[in-house]
């Protein structure tokens, strides 16, 4: 070879290797020929635009422009804007979504309030507005029951659709997107109830002396049990323990009526009022064990049973360790006093861990404590009519408490198809797991690849690269795996037609004990009775078999 | 002249449909919804079952006076006490509140503004302007604010409270009289102005003549306004009180955005349980009944009313 030949050809070597690596480079900065700063125009970080962009680059997405360019998908969601949660990631991922596709997502934000009455009013007045509504677990009942929803095992792993992995989805959780057999929902957000307190004060061993020194007994700590609790927050209620001096809360709790207030009480109720069979299956559903809400055979409301009314003393007792304004409280207000540093413990869902890694919401971070839903040392035997105190051996019940919202289709669609690319694009691992890192996206773990060893296959790492600190995101990830996976029993969940009344009528009637209006016993008496009421409404006999069917009940079994 | 009359037929007919379609037609559709136990999403129901709506209703109101549980409530209520449906017992008091409490409250500031504002002096007509400004809110926007205004921690009102009171502050959204407290002052707010406007025309279509002839017995104010303008504007007093009545006795709005109804049923009104019933449970037979006996109410005081006021006017004629 001539030495001009050789000098070409390596010119020609290096200008190819440039343009190649060139192009992967763009390739790599590009997604569907869109950069990130065109797919998340609402990233507020380049933490959050670039991880995004890795996570929807390995999600490994067919392109179906061709199938659906040109269509629009119309999808409604619990209002909390574009930065809210659960609506939130809807609409952060849209460019991406609609790159994909070719298709128009129209997003529609319906008030919390007002989500069940509107899209069920659509469906009745044959509007079919909506192809894809976001639901809250207990929605299914009164949509499955009507038609409103189609099953989507169909569609499941399919080629030309994002994948997703059922077998994942955390058992507890996977129930809540199936009826009957077949599964009407993608999972999106996993709710369950946990305990976050603050680590740094309760582990601090002046904190720990000066309990000792006023109580007479040492911290019970770590918090094992609901009376545990209750002892902890009492002491420091009122003490200026974060020194920024003013008194401090105990407890932070949301109570406001027609909020979420009621599921504080649905989850400490579960450890007093339920109880696990005997034998080798604690989960075995019969008369008296596993069963919360109502009696199996007869439909009779269970609310003011003995359990139901100590839980709601012991709920009253620990809110007087907070704010009286808890009261008055959504959401958002209690978890914010508790991020804001200024209530020892609270009970509520994921979000508490993830918000908690956000500096504009939280002064927290790196100071979070968190475990399992705590058991009780009391509960009500209904078998025996006995109200049992144990303290070495309490009555632990896990939760699933919550909407778990969840994106169904529904039955009426023209573009099942395209409604089905969009529930699974949201249920992809990669997105799935990038939602749940992001605290103001409210997507919870609900899968086994959120969770850590033994259970899951998630690390510290995965979650420190999106921002959390080590320690915060082992004490959240471990209480949300054991709060899925280590309890004996589990509290039913209530899906059965018209749950959106029982509901109603046991919100109105916990906040009236809680502003004091009324006591518990009468109060809780009024909710069976209103929930009798209801059951007739709706019709005992079709109640009672759904309502069997649901907790996996067979009379006379 | 057949021809002309026909014409005036056709551009009548937009309106006569209108009125049929969306009037007529929904007042007679939910009266015969409510003799039935229709409730939507779900088929079997829809049986006529005749007065029994309404007779859920009044036991519900009976309620309020006499306790299901007690032994007077067993013996009044018999065997159904415990289906009798308390939660529209529990919205009477609340609905009186409100009801009697922001009329009263509306026609006092509203006739004491207008009284000030019937003076001369600078800048009259930029402050009837702005008085206006609170009819112009929607009141769903208006429960959203006091969320704001009223908030227990932030909110401008405790903040003076605390202020002034060294630290006490009031309980607004978590204690039931403070919660009922607020949407009385918030609907008041708004209706404020409504009534001074009207009251304001009263007072200025007042002859001024007779404030000048009276003016030579007395310059005491109160006697000038006690003995002719209060009796003068009584008529349209009467009337903004109808209204106001009518119009707070439907309250729904403030109470529903600023507090959901809470704490637990303390601000849940006759008209926000009726909508509950209807429109978030779906019992649409039972909602109208609901409906009808607020209607019925509403009528009743109109015709009262009306009645007074023909009274006042249709006196006999002397000689």
């Amino acid at each position: 070879m001539k030495k001009w030949q050789l000098k070409l050809s390596l010119l020609l070597i290096v200008v190819l290797s440039i343009t190649s690596l060139a192009s992967v480079a763009t390739a790599q900065d590009t997604f569907m020929g869109l950069t990130a700063e065109q797919l998340f125009p609402g990233a507020q970080t380049d933490l959050e635009r670039t991880s995004a962009m890795a996570a929807l680059q390995a999600a490994g997405f067919p392109d179906a422009t061709g199938r659906f360019a040109g269509q629009t998908l119309t999808v409604s969601v619990q209002q909390a804007g574009p930065r809210g949660g659960i609506s939130g990631p809807y609409y952060f991922w849209r460019e991406a979504f609609q790159a994909l596709t070719g298709a128009t997502l129209d997003i529609i934000e319906i008030p919390q309030a007002q989500y069940y009455t509107t899209t069920a009013t659509d469906f009745l007045t044959g509007q079919n507005t909506y192809d894809v509504m976001n639901v809250g677990g207990w929605y299914m009942g009164d949509y499955v029951t009507n038609g409103w929803i189609q099953p989507i095992d169909s569609y499941i792993n399919t080629e030309g659709y994002p994948t997703w992995e059922p077998d994942q989805v955390a058992t507890p959780l996977y129930e809540l997107l199936r009826w009957g057999g077949q599964t009407y929902a993608a999972v999106n957000d996993g709710d369950a109830q946990l305990l976050y307190f603050r680590k740094d004060i309760l582990e601090s061993p002046e904190w720990q002396a000066a309990y000792e020194a006023e109580v007479g007994s040492p911290m019970p700590y770590p918090i094992n049990t609901w009376q545990d609790l209750l002892a902890i927050t009492t002491f420091f209620n009122g003490k200026d323990w974060n020194a920024d001096g003013d008194p401090d809360d105990g407890i932070s709790l949301h109570l406001r009526s027609g909020g979420q207030g009621h599921f504080h009480f649905v989850t400490v109720a579960a450890s007093f009022a339920i109880t696990p069979a005997a034998g080798d299956n604690p989960r075995a559903v019969s008369k008296y064990d596993n069963v919360f809400w109502f009696d199996p055979d007869d439909m009779s409301a269970l609310a003011n049973s003995p359990g139901h009314v100590a839980a709601l003393d012991y709920l009253v007792a620990l809110t007087a360790t907070g704010s009286p304004s808890q009261v008055g409280w959504e959401l958002a207000e209690a978890w914010n006093n508790f991020l804001q540093g200024n209530a020892i413990a609270t009970f509520s869902w994921g979000d508490v861990g993830s918000l908690a890694q956000l500096p504009d919401r939280s002064v927290i971070q790196g100071k979070l404590g968190a475990g399992r839903i705590p058991c009780s040392t009391q509960w009500y035997d209904r078998e025996t009519s006995t109200m049992m105190d144990d303290a070495a051996n309490p009555n632990c019940v896990g939760n699933v408490t919550g909407g778990s919202w969840m994106p169904v289709m529904s039955a009426n669609t023209d573009t099942a198809e395209l409604a089905y690319y969009f529930m699974a694009f949201h249920a992809n691992r990669n997105i799935n797991f990038w939602n749940s890192t992001a605290g103001w996206t409210g997507v919870d773990p609900s899968s086994l690849y959120q969770l850590f060893p033994p259970r899951g296959t998630a690390s510290v790492e995965d979650y420190a690269q999106y921002g959390f600190n080590a320690s915060d995101a082992e004490q959240y990830i471990n209480a949300y795996g054991e709060n899925l996976f280590s309890f004996p029993i589990t509290l039913p969940y209530l899906r059965i037609p018209g749950t959106e009344r029982y509901w109603n009528a046991l919100d109105v009637r916990l906040a009236e004990v809680m502003s004091g209006q009324n006591q518990p016993q009468p109060a809780l008496d009024q909710v069976a009775t209103e929930w009798e009421n209801v059951t007739n409404d709706i019709g005992r006999d079709l109640q009672l078999g759904v309502y069997q069917a649901a907790i996996g009940y067979t009379p006379g079994g | 002249m057949y021809r002309k009359n026909r014409m005036g037929l056709l551009f009548l007919l937009p309106g006569v449909i209108w009125i049929l379609a969306f009037t007529i037609f929904p007042l007679l559709y939910s009266l015969a919804l409510s003799f039935t136990d229709r409730q939507l999403a779900r088929p079997t129901s829809g049986q006529f079952i005749g007065f029994e709506n309404y007779s859920k209703v009044f036991q519900g109101i009976a309620s309020s006076v006499i306790d299901t549980r007690s032994e007077q409530g067993q013996a009044f209520f018999g065997a159904g006490a415990s289906a009798v449906d308390v939660r529209v017992g529990e919205t009477i008091p609340t609905t009186i509140f409100l009801t009697l409490g922001s009329t009263l409250l509306t026609l006092l500031l509203g006739t004491g503004i207008a009284w000030l504002f019937n003076h001369d002096f600078a800048g009259l007509r930029i402050f009837r302007s702005v008085m206006t400004m609170p009819l112009f809110a929607a009141p769903v926007a208006l429960g959203f604010m006091g969320l704001i205004l009223f908030n227990e921690q932030s909110g401008i009102i405790n903040t003076v409270i605390k202020a002034v009171t060294g630290g006490q502050w009031v309980p607004w959204f978590s204690q039931p009289w403070p919660a009922r407290t607020a949407v009385l002052l918030l609907d008041t707010w708004q209706w404020t102005p409504f009534v001074f406007v009207v009251v304001l025309a009263a007072m200025q279509s007042i002859p001024t003549e007779l404030y000048e002839a009276a003016r030579l017995d007395t310059r005491n104010s109160w006697q000038l306004f006690s003995r002719i303008t209060l009796p003068l504007i009584l008529p349209a007093l009467g009337t903004i009180g109808m209204l106001r009545l009518v119009e707070t006795f439907k309250i729904l709005d403030i109470p529903l955005s600023m507090l959901g109804g809470g704490p637990g049923s303390a601000t849940q009104t006759y008209s926000y349980y009726a909508y509950q019933v209807g429109l978030k449970n779906f019992q649409m037979g039972y909602g109208s009944a609901l409906g009808y006996v607020l209607v019925i109410v509403c009528i009743i005081i109109s015709t009262l009313y009306f009645r007074r006021m023909r009274s006042r006017y249709d006196q006999p004629k002397q000689g």
